[in-house]
């Protein structure tokens, strides 16, 4: 999926919501859970939805960093170019999504 | 080391996560696995934190692990709509519509399965396959005083061995009470009682076309003893309805017979009461006793039966003439299937009664639905209806059937009441429906809102909107009907509306 067509493309409010946590640096599943407030079943399909349309991208963690945190690894996601212009476009949309979860905040935390 | 309760309810949450891997697809199952294993372990630690067993940590473990099938179904069905792609699924071309009669088609289906397993449907099934009971005709002897009128056997034997025309089968019986010992003979209480025994030719059953149901395989029995058939009432009565009764010994006044079998009393209201059936041959019959006769029209004399009495002549050498009257028996019960359409005449009467039959005011609107889109919405209305019809039909005769035995008015008034109350609220069912899906799509709409307040119906309009998940329309439908506002409208969006909803895939 290009650039161009993904400015085009319209995101659901829970979507973009998930879009910009990951944005936040808020990067595997349950992080994104305890931010956005939102139940397992629909964060992880939704992660799924997003990461089938280029907007978000997948890795698994070192398999020697989880094991020096003794805990399993976890998979992180990330925003490709695609999706950081679909926030773009949904957070003109839904101008709260910043207020929600600001970026700034996130990432100092 | 954790506690035998926190561990229990790991193992419980592990075996959530891996029942819902099962519907992962195979090559995506061992990556999703391990992402879940490490999610429900950052969940576990962030929960249960502190070492100790709660029961509010483990429900929000625990629902945090039921996700896990939203998420393996998500994969699932994405899986299945690869093999679709380039057509357009039905659930997305109609929405909910295609499920709806998916599950009425289901409801069909499984009503039609009882009804076919049903032991009193399959046995009126077949009553009416077999056709004899439509032209069956009771024989009375006119000179005769008595009520009902009997014939002699003399009479019967001297009409039945002329040629006939009219008539191809015939059965004579007479009533008698009869002492009867039907326990066995080891019982020490063995005792008798009194039953009205029909004494009956052996075609007697074949004749009327009467089922007999839990027929003995035979093994053990006397072919030389003549049958008894018990009426279904005396079954259940004396013999607590055991349907291994086939086979036992009864003696009936002097003679031993064997039961074979159980048949309901018949919907035609033979005179006399009985409660078992003795057949033997008509050469057993006793000479001069006096009775009833029961023929069959043959097929030229049904073409000339047109009354329900048809007077009978009968000659015989070196006697007097008879004069017979033979009364038709084929109309003492309607069907089931002209009971099922009385009560749908009577359903759809009464409908306008307790609900209303608009499906909403289109006709404000100046969008225009193009005809396709009107074809669909009346066809899926229409197809409704269809599946409406057999369902209340196969479901009626389910509710009268499953608890009252075959060939008794009892099931047929339940089956008619039945059949009336599931047509009225099931069109009912159909016309709310109806009216709530969007005109476009044909989804259901949904998320309701109040409008306005009640107190100012006359000044603004107030009442419920519901909104098309497609994004097509908005219902208003009012509180309070009003001589400017009397029943629901559509409101068709344009597509500046488009931004608020999300396409079908991209939710």
């Amino acid at each position: 999926m290009t650039a161009d067509k993904n400015s085009e493309t319209k995101l659901s409010h829970t979507a973009a919501m998930i879009l910009q946590a990951v944005d936040a640096g808020f990067v595997y599943g349950f992080s994104i859970m305890e931010m956005t407030g939102l139940p397992s079943g629909t964060v992880y399909p939704a992660m799924r939805r997003l990461e089938r349309d280029e907007l978000i991208r997948s890795q698994w963690e070192k398999q020697s960093i989880a094991d020096a945190e003794q805990r399993p690894p976890r998979k992180y996601y990330k925003l490709t170019a695609a999706g950081r212009v679909t926030l773009e476009t949904s957070r003109r949309r839904y101008p709260l999504l910043e207020r929600l979860i600001p970026i700034e905040e996130a990432r100092s935390v | 080391m954790k506690p035998p309760n926190e561990f229990a309810a790991h193992i419980i949450d592990l075996g959530l996560l891996r029942g819902a891997s099962m519907l992962v697809p195979r090559g995506q199952r061992a990556e999703w696995w391990r992402e879940w294993y490490g999610e429900l372990w950052q969940a576990r630690s962030e929960y249960a934190y502190s070492g100790e067993f709660s029961w509010s940590a483990e429900r929000a473990i625990a629902g945090f692990c039921l996700g896990a099938f939203q998420d393996a179904l998500y994969l699932w069905r994405q899986e299945r709509n690869l093999g679709r792609r380039g057509k357009t699924p039905l659930t997305l071309k109609f929405g909910s519509a295609w499920q709806c009669l998916l599950l009425m088609a289901a409801l069909l289906g499984a009503s039609f399965t009882v009804a076919r397993l049903l032991p009193g449907v399959r046995a009126e099934r077949s009553l009416w396959r077999n056709g004899v009971r439509s032209g069956l005709v009771l024989i009375e002897d006119v000179n005769n005083e008595d009520s009902p009128r009997t014939i002699s056997s003399g009479q019967y034997r001297a009409w039945k061995d002329r040629k006939q025309e009219f008539f191809d089968g015939f059965a004579f019986y007479r009533v008698t009470r009869e002492q009867v010992n039907w326990r066995p003979v080891e019982d020490g209480q063995r005792e008798s009682a009194g039953w009205g025994v029909g004494r009956a030719s052996s075609n007697f059953f074949s004749l009327l076309g009467l089922p007999v149901q839990f027929k003995g395989t035979g093994a053990g029995v006397d072919a030389a003893m003549p049958s008894v058939i018990l009426s279904e009432s005396l079954w259940k009565r004396e013999f607590g309805a055991d349907p291994h009764v086939a086979g036992r010994v009864v003696r009936v006044g002097l003679r031993w017979a064997t039961i074979a079998g159980v048949a309901s009393e018949g919907p035609w209201g033979l005179p006399g009461k009985v409660d078992a059936w003795l057949l033997e041959p008509d050469s057993q019959m006793v000479p001069a006793s006096a009775g009833y006769v029961v023929a069959h029209l043959s097929a030229s004399g049904r073409s000339r039966m047109g009354a329900a009495q048809i007077q009978i002549t009968s000659y015989a050498p070196h006697r007097s003439p008879d004069d017979l009257l033979g009364i038709s028996l084929g109309k003492a019960m309607p069907r089931q299937w002209d009971v099922f359409w009385f009560a749908v005449l009577l359903a759809f009467l009464a409908l306008p009664a307790i609900s209303s039959v608009s499906l909403g005011d289109l006709s404000v609107s100046v969008h225009k639905i193009s005809w396709p889109r009107r074809l669909c919405r009346w066809g899926f209305l229409g197809a409704k209806i269809v599946l409406l019809l057999p369902i209340a039909y196969f479901v009626s005769l389910d509710l009268a059937y499953g608890f009252i035995g075959f060939n008794s008015t009892d099931a047929l008034y339940l089956q008619m009441v039945a059949a009336f109350f599931i047509c009225m609220f099931g069109m009912q069912w159909v016309l709310s429906d109806q009216r709530q899906r969007c005109p476009v799509c044909l989804r259901r709409v949904d998320h309701p809102v109040r409008v306005g307040q009640l107190s100012r119906t006359f000044l603004a309009w107030n009442g419920t909107e519901l909104m098309c998940m497609g994004g097509h329309t908005l219902l208003h439908v009012p509180s309070l009907p009003t001589s400017w506002f009397s029943s629901q409208r559509w409101m068709f969006l344009d597509s500046s509306w488009e931004f608020l909803f999300a396409g079908p895939v991209r939710e």
